[in-house]
């Protein structure tokens, strides 16, 4: 397990960031991102899982310095740290030092891979642009070769590189996009919702190529979806969002047994375990809050089926969770000692757990090949 | 909530014994789209199935493998070119008073609740114009009566205030209300959803679900529940059914061809799906095998791929399982009780024949 937000030992952390708010200004601004800090390990995959509208997106683009007006962050600090370099303060870069940094250090794939691509170029002259772009001094033969290398590392045929994005699939497409984000060797990608619009056979192939890369290259991810049982299976660490604030950090591969806070809980429970007993299935009432509104106390507390007296009016702040490994944090006051930590009620775990591990082993591990 | 099916009823269409049973049934169902170059594309290759009163089934399968064709089709939203569809036992009407009348009975949910509601019109207007084609005659004092009930039917409160908004005015979960309700108007027999949550946030997929299985119950509706989540169809299914590039190649009680798949196809889209029972070194082991059963597969000569564009099985060049018999056109083999599968690797000649 690596990853981590404990304010242990300063551990090779690739990126910190600290009480990021993001706003979009209108006459009533909307606050899409409130107050988030995370910090990532090196070569570790962060998650970040949250519905529609939880601000997971605006807070990526703002981690990768790409918002653009009416977007504007309105306090935080994000600090990045190179292999063997000094950190050095994302938002106080400009001009060709920010150009440096996006697709240098930092790259981003986006969900829509149809429309990540410019249908009217060739396959390789899109690689072109980018060396152009950030590698000046390459001539053109070693850019095909790159570009031929890069197709090949994540399963393309390398003659593709004279086709067209229209010439090949979503899950090609989706597997061009992610060759181009790793084209300069980021030390960091930022792959929001990439494998969405794909089923899901393709969608665990492309997922076992980044993983098989990641081993390979050795690249930190940030993974952004709204698919909670996927990220549980692909991070080292998850941050659940809701209404613009992280509500849990937690480590992935224990929190899908035992979730702190309320809505984590209710989130798994939405995802209907394919395999297990048949129960009664319930997704979550009710509708997140009006981010331009101020949110008083927990902004989850319409919604959650344990709210309690100091809910309404106190605002939660992101606590300790009691008897869980260091760093695993959730912003709910059921954990917090002034009121009492009494805990999260067992009768909300997702599954009622045989023990604290969730559940015994034993199950037949599923297994089949992907596409051929 | 979980819809558990009594006696597991055998579901292969070419069976037509006890047809009072099924509200809908699909005979041989077949859609061909014309392409470019007058080259006809199959996109239903003989599909049966029958949905009885009361019951949920699932057509489960990848986009492109058919499955909104065959809804849109049954709906009479495209020609199909071959096959029948009964309602009641009768033919369906084609046209005219005839199809007039099936739609009524037959209405469709579809996948973006964006897009199936006119932004021009309030949502009483939505659900007043289906009622007023089914009674002329209605007031409108009765009308508003009849949209408040509906609303409230699917738990869109207060009805008066939801009754005056617009589409843009409400949340992606309201608006699938809406077009439940839409639906539900015509006091139609069966419903056919497509895709009807997968466009909405995840923590409202469930109350969704559960309020179109809860509708089934209380209006003993025959519901066609079209997905590409098998954990879904599973809980809100007594029967799947699994498509593959226009045919159905596994079908049977929802718990049996879950946790029991018999076909190839219904192993990898199982696989595929995250589960959270499995521990770290679990998945690990999981992804290395995929990832050796591809890399054994990818070496396969391209005349190998050739040969198979015959009539033989077409999911054989993905299939782990693929044998030489495979380029011969797989038969529908019972693997249970009411449980079918079109793969040659149940047929105990095939397994002579490859390896005797």
């Amino acid at each position: 397990m690596t990853g981590g937000t404990g304010d242990t030992a300063p551990a090779d952390v690739i990126l910190r960031a600290a009480h990021v708010s993001v706003e979009y200004s209108a006459r009533r601004p909307t606050r899409a991102v409130r107050d988030v800090s995370l910090e990532l390990r090196r070569g570790a995959v962060l998650g970040v899982a949250g519905e529609s509208g939880c601000g997971k997106s605006t807070l990526a683009y703002a981690l990768a310095r790409l918002l653009r007006p009416p977007a504007r962050m309105t306090g935080g600090s994000v600090e990045f740290t190179p292999a063997g370099g000094q950190p050095v303060d994302v938002l106080a870069l400009e001009g060709e030092e920010l150009r440096r940094f996006r697709w240098n250090k930092v790259s981003m794939v986006f969900q829509s891979a149809m429309n990540a691509l410019n249908p009217v170029t060739s396959i390789g002259r899109q690689f072109s642009d980018i060396f152009a772009a950030h590698r000046p001094g390459m001539d053109s033969a070693a850019r095909g070769r790159r570009a031929r290398e890069l197709l090949e590392m994540v399963g393309i045929d390398p003659e593709r590189i004279h086709g067209f994005p229209h010439e090949l699939s979503g899950g090609m497409r989706q597997r061009v996009v992610i060759a181009m984000a790793l084209a300069l060797e980021p030390e960091l990608v930022i792959m929001d919702e990439p494998t969405t619009a794909l089923d899901v056979v393709v969608q665990r192939e492309i997922l076992d190529e980044v993983e098989r890369l990641r081993e390979e290259l050795g690249f930190s991810v940030i993974f952004i979806t709204h698919d909670l049982s996927l990220l549980l299976e692909v991070s080292d660490w998850l941050a659940v969002m809701y209404a613009g604030q992280i509500v849990e950090y937690a480590p992935a591969g224990e929190v899908g047994a035992a979730p702190a806070h309320p809505y984590t809980a209710a989130l798994l429970a939405s995802f209907p375990d394919m395999r297990g007993e048949r129960r009664e299935l319930r997704g979550i009432p009710g509708t997140p809050p009006d981010l331009r509104e101020d949110l008083a106390g927990c902004p989850y507390q319409p919604r959650c089926r344990f709210a309690f007296e100091p809910c309404g009016g106190v605002t939660p702040v992101p606590v300790p969770v009691a008897g869980r490994a260091g760093g695993w944090l959730a912003a709910c006051h059921l954990h917090d000692p002034r009121f009492g930590a009494r805990g999260l009620p067992a009768s909300a775990r997702p599954r009622p757990a045989a023990g604290s591990a969730g559940r015994p082993a034993g199950e037949e591990v599923p297994v089949a090949g992907g596409e051929g | 909530m979980s819809e558990r099916s009594g006696a597991p009823e055998a579901s292969g269409g070419q069976s037509v014994s006890e047809p009072e049973a099924s509200v809908l049934e699909v005979r041989d169902l077949v859609v061909d789209f014309r392409q470019r170059g007058g080259v006809s594309l199959r996109a239903v290759d003989h599909v049966s199935f029958r949905i009885k009163q009361g019951q949920t089934v699932a057509l489960v399968g990848e986009s492109g493998s058919g499955k909104s064709t065959v809804v849109r089709a049954v709906g009479q939203l495209v020609r199909a070119s071959g096959g029948t569809v009964l309602l009641g036992g009768r033919p369906a009407g084609r046209r005219g008073r005839g199809l007039r009348a099936y739609r009524k009975r037959v209405q469709l949910i579809f996948q973006d609740p964006f897009a199936s509601l006119n932004p021009m019109h309030t949502v009483r207007h939505h659900l007043a114009r289906p009622i007023m084609m089914l009674h002329p005659g209605h007031s409108r004092a009765r009308l508003d009566e009849d949209v408040t009930a509906l609303l409230r039917s699917v738990n869109l409160t207060p009805p008066d205030e939801i009754a005056r908004k617009y589409p843009h005015e409400l949340s992606g979960g309201q608006r699938q209300r809406v077009a439940i309700a839409r639906a539900l108007a015509s006091g139609p027999d069966v419903l056919l959803a497509d895709e009807p949550v997968s466009m909405l946030d995840v923590s409202i997929r469930l109350e969704i679900l559960s309020l179109l299985d809860r509708l089934k119950r209380e209006r003993n509706l025959a519901l066609l529940y079209v997905t590409h989540d098998l954990a879904t169809a599973r809980h809100f299914s007594a029967e799947i059914m699994v498509m593959y590039r226009g045919e159905i190649v596994e079908r049977g009680p929802a718990d049996d061809v879950i946790l029991n798949s018999a076909h190839p196809y219904t192993r990898l889209l199982a696989a595929a799906a995250p589960d959270p029972s499995l521990s770290r070194e679990q998945l690990a082991a999981a992804r290395k095998a995929r990832q050796r059963a591809r890399a054994a597969r990818a070496g396969r000569s391209a005349e190998y791929r050739e040969a198979a564009l015959g009539d033989g099985c077409r999911f054989r060049l993905r299939c782990p399982d693929a044998m030489d018999v495979c380029v011969r056109r797989p038969p529908d083999v019972a693997v249970g009780a009411g449980h079918r599968a079109l793969c040659w690797l149940h047929d105990p000649k095939a397994a002579v024949m490859t390896r005797g």
